[in-house]
């Protein structure tokens, strides 16, 4: 596998000891894992407030949707490592996703009854 | 899923070849491809429900439904319940990568101690949706039709989450079995496949959970 060398190198160089988290180029004294908590935890007490409390206009909708990709993109680089991983592990979630929501689309747009 | 022999095997190789390491990187990479894998897998079959609950949302009954269930879940303190189930399984995911870090560091017993409240939080998750499922039921929203006008919603709303309960309950087993191999000292600063390869499972199962959250109790 040609990504065997960089796998190894991501492998060897998992416990890097300066992992302090960093935003807008500042950087705080927390490790980033907790850093990208903190950012899921407010981007979903935002997502609820968007939901329950703050009325609804037409961009609501793809608001939470947008914020929810965001939340779910920061596990799959940051927890599941696609950060220092090969790629191509991106490839066994896009790909079903893709070949689902066009499934869905084409579905949503089939007349639901017979003329 | 790593067993005994799967975590013991690099020793020896280890021993007979002198040149562990890399065969420890390469059996991580084996492992973690084998896990993408599988979950390639969990997404056709989540991303299928998912896809089927969307299609009855925009439709024109499932809508009208939809809202009511809506109603019903404001009315008793459900979002509140399924928001803090929300932030359980965040917080059970930073304490897998916090546990993965101190292994990475060579401090097993900090790896216990992460993975341990990695599976509490499992299991307050799971309880916390049985105490949601059985209100929702005494609500009138059920697995199969009840005659009443949240017909078609539940099993629409059951499989996803049920499917999702489901590895959670398998994702807590898997962690009590990490935290027993950490214990016999099984792992490692250089050897801790089995954990990373668990913590894919268990972020998957997380961001299943934030998709979710989001598709069918806010939107």
């Amino acid at each position: 596998m040609s990504d065997e060398k960089h796998n190894a190198e991501s492998h060897d160089s998992g416990h890097d000891h300066n992992d302090n988290f960093k935003l807008f180029g500042r950087e705080f004294p927390l490790p980033v894992y907790t850093g990208v908590f903190i950012i899921l935890g407010i981007v979903t007490l935002f997502e609820l407030a968007l939901a329950e409390i703050i009325p609804r206009g037409g961009l609501t909708v793809p608001l939470m949707l947008i914020l929810s990709i965001g939340k779910a993109a920061l596990v799959v680089w940051f927890y599941m490592h696609l950060n220092k991983d090969s790629r191509i592990f991106a490839a066994a979630l896009i790909i079903p996703v893709v070949m689902v929501l066009i499934t869905t689309w084409f579905l949503t747009i089939v007349p639901t009854f017979a003329y | 899923m790593t067993d005994m022999s799967l975590e013991k095997a690099p020793v020896a190789a280890e021993a007979a070849h002198g040149h562990g390491h890399d065969h420890f990187a390469e059996r991580s990479n084996n492992l973690k491809l084998a896990m993408w894998l599988l979950l390639a897998s969990e997404v056709v079959i989540f991303a299928t429900i998912i896809s089927v609950y969307v299609v009855f949302r925009v439709g024109p009954d499932g809508s009208k439904v939809v809202e009511q269930v809506h109603e019903i879940i404001r009315e008793w303190p459900g979002i509140w319940l399924v928001t803090i189930n929300t932030f359980l399984l965040l917080t059970s995911s930073w304490c897998m990568v916090m546990g993965l870090r101190e292994i990475q560091r060579d401090n097993r017993q900090g790896l216990i101690r992460w993975i341990m409240a990695t599976a509490v939080l499992g299991i307050v998750f799971v309880a916390l949706q049985y105490v949601e499922y059985t209100e929702l039921s005494h609500n009138g929203i059920a697995l199969f039709n009840q005659g009443n006008e949240l017909d078609g919603f539940g099993m629409r709303f059951y499989a996803p989450t049920g499917f999702h309960g489901a590895h959670v309950i398998v994702g807590v087993l898997w962690a009590l079995f990490v935290a027993w191999n950490a214990k016999r000292g099984n792992y490692s600063a250089k050897n801790y496949a089995g954990v990373e390869v668990f913590g894919l499972y268990w972020h998957f199962v997380d961001v299943v959970w934030i998709v979710l959250f989001t598709v069918i109790y806010l939107v």
